[in-house]
C-alpha cells in the first residue's frame, strides 16, 4: 500500500511538469495552429540556463527561476519575430512544422557543441533532503518544484482570463480575422504567446534542475509528453492540460510499479494513440 | 415515370445542439429545369443545401433522388449518381493550375476519364465552354473571384451531371459579370443539365429559374414561379421590405 | 502544324540526351571513383532520397505530414532480417515479404487515424514510431535493444551481400530510379490527382467523388512499403539493425531532402537529397571528432536558411528563376507550351479520325 501511495505521488510531482509543458503548447497551438516542435528543447535551454546562472553567479537553483523566464521570453519573442512570423505568411502546415523542427535540432545540437554530452547536476544543500508524511517520502526539491509550478499554473490561467492582454490572446486564439478587426495587433500577440509559451517551458526546465540530470536531449521526452497533455487535455484548454498532465504523470508511475518500467513509454504512447481515435470517432458520431 | 420529379426533399429538419436551423421543409426539383432558392441570410438555405449534398445528413426527413432514397448517402457517392455541387466559398485547388484543377475531375464520377488523354480532353473541352480556355495555365489561386466561380462550375461539370448544385455562384459579381454567369448558366441547363441553385441576387432568380422556393426562419414560406413568389404579400414582408421587387435589382 | 511536331520532337531528344548523360554519369561513378567512403555516400544519397520519397507521397502530395517513417523502414528492416535468420528464406523474398507487411500494418492501424486532419495524424504518426520501438526493445523475439545481425559470407547475388560496395551502389541506383518512376507515374494518374485534391481540400475532393480515406489509406500503404524496401535494402547493406534505426530523429532526417528540395515535386527528395547528404556526411566527417554536434548544428542552420527564404524548397526557386528559363529554352529548345498542345489535339484528332 505505501509503495502505491508513494507511486501516485511521484506520478503527481512528475506530472506537474507534463502540465507546465502542456499549458504553454496549448497556448502556442491555440493562438497560431502550429504544434511546437521544439517544445522540449526549450526545456533543455532553460535546464543550462540556470546551470549557467547557478555555477557563475552563484545563484540558488530556485532564484534562477524568475531570471531563466526573462531570458527564455525573450529567445521565444526573438524567434518568433524572425522566423515563425514570416513563415505563418507561407500559409504552409509542413514548413512551419519542419521550422520547429529544424530549431530543436539547432537547439539540441548547439548544447552538444557548448556543453558536451556529459550530464551534469546542479548540487544544491538540500538536494538529498525527504520530508516524511505517513507512509510517504517527499525529497525537498520535487516538492518546492511541485509548488511553485501549482502557482505559476493558476497565475497563469488568471492571467488569460483577467488580464486585457490575456483577453487578447483568447480573441485571437478564437478568431485571428475578428480579433483584428476589433483593433488587436495580432503579431504582438503572436510574440507574447511564443514568449510566454516558451518562458513556461524554460521555468519547467529550470524546476526540474534540482533533481534532473541536464544533458542535450533531455527535453525529448518531455516535449512529446507536452503533446500528449495538450491532444488530451483538449486544445485550448488550460485546466484540462493541467489535469492531463497529472494524469499521464500518475499513468507513468502506475505501468512502472505494476507492469514494468521498461513499458511505461510504450503504454504511454498506445494510450495516447487510443483515447486520441477514440475521441474523434465520438466527434464524428456526433456530427 | 416521366413526372417523377428529380429531386424530392420530404420534410427535412436540421438541429445543431438545440439550434433548429431547418425546420420540416420539403420541395421537389423538376428534372431539365432550373429552380432557385432564397431567402435573407441565416435563413436556412446553405443548410438545407449541406443536406441535400451530403454534406451532413438531416436530423429528420429523407431526400430521394428519382425516387431513390439519398438521405444518407455521402458526399463523395454524389458524381456516381450524377450530382455535382459548387461551393459558396471557392475551394480552388489552389496550388494547382485551372488545367489541373479541371483534370483532376474528369479523373472520377460515374463519367471517369480512363487514361491522361481522355482527361485532358475532356478537361480542353470544358474549359472552353466555360470561358476559361485561355487562362488554363494560371494557377487557381491567382485568379480574381468571377474565374473562381467559373472555375468551381468547370471543375462540377467536368464530373459530367445530370443535376448539378450552385451554391451562390453569383454572389460578389458585378452586373456585367453577373450577365455572363447567367448565360453560362443557361448554356449549361440547354445542354440538359437540371439545375439547382441557391441566390441572393433577384435579378438572377428571376431571369433564370423557372420555380422559387423561398425559406425564412428555416421554413418555407412559399413556393411558386419567380412571379408568384415575388407578389405573394407574406415573401414581400419578410424578404422584400415592402418596397416590392426593386431589392438588388 | 508540321513544324510543331518537329520541335516537339528535337525538345524529347535533346532532354533524353540530357537525361541519358546525367544517368551515364552516375553509372560511370564507380569505375571511376574507387574510393569506398565517396561510394557510401552515394549508396546512402540513394536510399535515402527513395525514403523521402516514400514520405513526399504522404506529406508533398497528399499533405498528410508523417514524422514516422523511420518507423516504416525500421519494421521493413526487421522484417526482412527476422525472416532470413529465423526461417533461411531468400533475402529478395524476404523484400517482399516485408513490404507486405509493413504495408498491412500501416494499412490497418492507420485506417482509423484518417478521421484525423492536420496535427493530429502527425502526432499519431510520431506515436507509432515511438511505440514500435519501444515495443521492439521490449520483445525478445525482436531481439531487444542489441538488434539482429544477418549472416557474414561469401559474396552472393542470391543473398544480395558483398564485401564491395559498388554491387550496392548499382542496386541502390536502380532502386531508387524504380521509384522515382513510381511516384511520376502515381503523380501523373487518377490517384496523384486525387491525393492532391485531398492535399488542397478534402471537401473539394469529396465533391467531385474522391473518398477522401480510400485515398489517403492507399497513399500510406505504397508509402509504408517503400519505406520498407529501403529498410530491406539498409539491412542487407550494414548487415546489422538495431532499434535505433527507428528513433525520432531518423524519421526527421527522411524528410529533410524532400522538404529542401521542394516538396511540391517529385523530383524534390532527389535534389534535396543530392545536396543535403553529401553535406551532411562531410560535416561528420571533417567535424563531428573535433566538436560532436556541429555537423547536426550547421545542417539545421541549412535547414532553417533554406525554410525561411526558400519556402517551396529548392526546386520551387529554380522552377521560378532565370536558370529555368536558359535551361529550358537555350539548352533543350523546349518550345511554348501552346506547341505542346497544338501537337497533342493534331494526335488526338488523328486516333478519332
Amino acid at each position: 500500500m505505501s509503495i502505491f501511495l508513494q507511486a501516485c505521488v511521484n506520478g503527481l510531482l512528475i506530472g506537474g511538469f507534463y502540465s507546465l509543458m502542456g499549458m504553454g503548447q496549448n497556448v502556442i497551438f491555440g493562438v497560431m495552429k502550429i504544434v511546437n516542435f521544439c517544445h522540449g528543447e526549450m526545456l533543455m535551454v532553460g535546464m543550462y540556463l540556470t546551470l549557467l546562472l547557478s555555477t557563475h553567479l552563484g545563484l540558488d537553483p530556485y532564484a534562477c527561476v524568475p531570471l531563466v523566464a526573462i531570458l527564455m521570453f525573450l529567445l521565444g519573442a526573438l524567434i518568433q519575430h524572425t522566423l515563425i512570423t514570416p513563415s505563418l505568411r507561407t500559409n504552409s502546415f509542413t514548413n512551419l512544422l519542419f521550422l520547429t523542427v529544424g530549431l530543436g535540432m539547432l537547439l539540441s545540437n548547439l548544447a552538444l557543441v557548448l556543453f558536451g554530452s556529459e550530464y551534469r547536476t546542479i548540487p544544491t544543500s538540500y538536494s538529498q533532503t525527504y520530508i516524511s508524511l505517513g507512509p510517504v517520502n517527499l525529497s525537498l526539491p520535487r516538492l518546492i518544484s511541485f509548488g511553485v509550478l501549482i502557482v505559476i499554473s493558476i497565475a497563469l490561467f488568471a492571467f488569460l482570463k483577467y488580464t486585457t492582454t490575456g483577453k487578447q490572446i483568447r480573441a485571437v486564439s478564437q478568431n485571428p480575422v475578428g480579433a483584428e478587426v476589433v483593433g488587436i495587433n495580432a503579431k504582438r500577440i503572436y510574440i507574447l504567446t511564443y514568449g510566454l509559451g516558451t518562458a513556461l517551458a524554460g521555468v519547467a526546465g529550470s524546476l526540474l534542475t534540482g533533481f534532473y540530470t541536464i544533458f542535450p536531449t533531455a527535453g525529448a521526452s518531455f516535449g512529446f509528453r507536452a503533446l500528449i497533455v495538450v491532444v488530451v487535455g483538449g486544445l485550448g484548454s488550460i485546466p484540462g492540460a493541467f489535469f492531463a498532465g497529472i494524469f499521464l504523470g500518475i499513468l507513468e508511475t502506475m505501468v512502472a510499479l505494476f507492469i514494468s518500467p521498461s513499458y511505461s513509454d510504450l503504454i504511454v504512447f498506445v494510450t495516447f494513440i487510443v483515447i486520441l481515435v477514440v475521441r474523434q470517432m465520438i466527434i464524428l458520431r456526433r456530427k | 415515370m416521366a413526372n417523377t420529379p428529380i429531386i424530392e426533399v420530404q420534410h427535412i429538419t436540421k438541429r445543431f445542439k438545440g439550434l433548429t436551423a431547418v425546420k420540416d421543409v420539403s420541395f421537389s426539383i423538376r428534372e431539365g429545369g432550373i429552380t432557385g432558392m432564397i431567402g435573407p441570410n441565416g435563413a436556412g438555405k446553405s443548410t438545407t443545401f449541406n443536406m441535400i449534398c451530403g454534406y451532413y445528413p438531416p436530423t429528420e426527413g429523407k431526400i430521394f433522388f428519382r425516387g431513390q432514397d439519398i438521405t444518407d448517402k455521402r458526399a463523395h457517392e454524389y458524381t456516381n449518381m450524377k450530382i455535382a455541387r459548387t461551393f459558396q466559398i471557392m475551394k480552388p485547388l489552389k496550388n494547382l493550375s485551372v488545367l489541373e484543377n479541371v483534370v483532376a475531375s474528369c479523373y472520377f464520377g460515374h463519367a471517369a476519364a480512363k487514361n491522361e488523354r481522355q482527361a485532358r480532353e475532356r478537361a480542353m473541352d470544358i474549359l472552353q465552354f466555360t470561358g476559361l480556355y485561355e487562362k488554363r495555365h494560371i494557377l487557381s489561386k491567382d485568379m480574381g473571384t468571377p474565374d473562381q466561380k467559373r472555375l468551381e462550375m468547370a471543375r462540377a461539370l467536368a464530373t459530367k451531371p445530370e443535376l448539378l448544385f450552385l451554391d451562390e455562384n453569383m454572389a460578389g459579381l458585378n452586373p456585367a459579370e453577373t450577365e455572363a454567369a447567367i448565360e453560362l448558366i443557361r448554356q449549361i441547363n440547354r445542354s440538359g443539365v437540371t439545375i439547382f441553385l441557391i441566390e441572393h441576387i433577384m435579378q438572377a432568380v428571376v431571369s433564370l429559374c423557372e420555380s422559387v422556393i423561398v425559406l425564412h426562419h428555416g421554413e418555407k414560406i412559399a413556393e411558386g414561379t419567380p412571379e408568384q413568389v415575388m407578389n405573394d404579400p407574406y415573401v414581400m414582408e419578410v424578404y422584400l421590405g415592402t418596397k416590392g421587387g426593386t431589392a438588388h435589382a | 502544324m508540321n513544324k510543331n511536331v518537329k520541335a516537339v520532337r528535337a525538345y524529347r531528344r535533346n532532354l533524353s540526351i540530357a537525361l541519358g548523360l546525367i544517368l551515364l554519369v552516375f553509372i560511370l561513378i564507380p569505375i571511376i571513383v574507387k574510393s569506398p567512403y565517396v561510394l557510401n555516400v552515394f549508396v546512402l544519397v540513394f536510399y535515402m532520397s527513395t525514403l523521402s520519397m516514400a514520405w513526399n507521397l504522404l506529406g508533398g502530395m497528399t499533405g498528410q505530414n508523417s514524422l514516422g517513417h523511420a518507423a516504416y523502414m525500421g519494421l521493413g528492416a526487421y522484417a526482412s532480417c527476422l525472416l532470413i535468420t529465423k526461417t533461411g528464406a531468400n533475402p529478395w523474398l524476404s523484400a517482399i515479404f516485408a513490404m507486405v507487411v509493413v504495408g498491412l500494418v500501416a494499412g490497418v492501424i492507420f485506417y482509423p487515424c484518417f478521421i484525423l486532419r492536420g496535427p493530429y495524424f502527425t502526432l499519431v504518426s510520431i506515436a507509432f514510431g515511438e511505440a514500435m520501438r519501444q515495443f521492439i526493445i521490449n520483445s525478445s523475439f525482436f531481439g531487444r535493444a542489441s538488434g539482429v545481425g544477418l549472416p557474414f559470407g561469401k559474396d552472393s547475388w542470391l543473398d544480395f551481400r558483398f564485401m564491395s560496395k559498388v554491387p550496392y551502389y548499382y542496386v541502390g541506383l536502380v532502386m531508387v530510379l524504380a521509384i522515382y518512376l513510381l511516384m511520376k507515374k502515381i503523380e501523373r494518374s487518377r490517384m496523384g490527382y486525387a491525393l492532391r485534391t485531398i492535399r488542397e481540400d478534402e471537401d473539394a475532393a469529396a465533391a467531385i467523388g474522391i473518398n477522401p480515406t480510400k485515398y489517403k489509406i492507399m497513399a500510406v500503404v505504397v508509402s509504408a512499403m517503400v519505406a520498407a524496401l529501403v529498410g530491406f535494402f539498409y539491412a542487407s547493406y550494414i548487415r546489422y539493425i538495431d532499434p535505433e534505426l527507428m528513433v525520432q530523429a531518423k524519421s526527421t532526417e527522411s524528410v529533410l531532402p524532400a522538404v529542401v528540395g521542394g516538396a511540391a515535386y517529385v523530383e524534390g527528395p532527389l535534389v534535396g537529397g543530392l545536396i543535403m547528404i553529401p553535406l551532411s556526411e562531410f560535416l561528420r566527417a571533417n567535424f563531428s571528432a573535433i566538436l560532436p554536434g556541429i555537423n547536426m548544428l550547421m545542417y539545421a542552420v541549412v535547414l532553417l536558411t533554406v525554410i525561411r527564404f526558400r519556402p517551396t524548397g529548392i526546386l520551387g526557386w529554380y522552377m521560378h528563376s532565370k536558370a529555368k528559363e536558359f535551361v529550358d529554352v537555350k539548352l533543350l529548345k523546349k518550345p511554348p507550351v501552346e506547341v505542346f498542345e497544338a501537337v497533342e489535339m493534331e494526335k488526338n484528332r488523328g486516333k478519332e479520325g
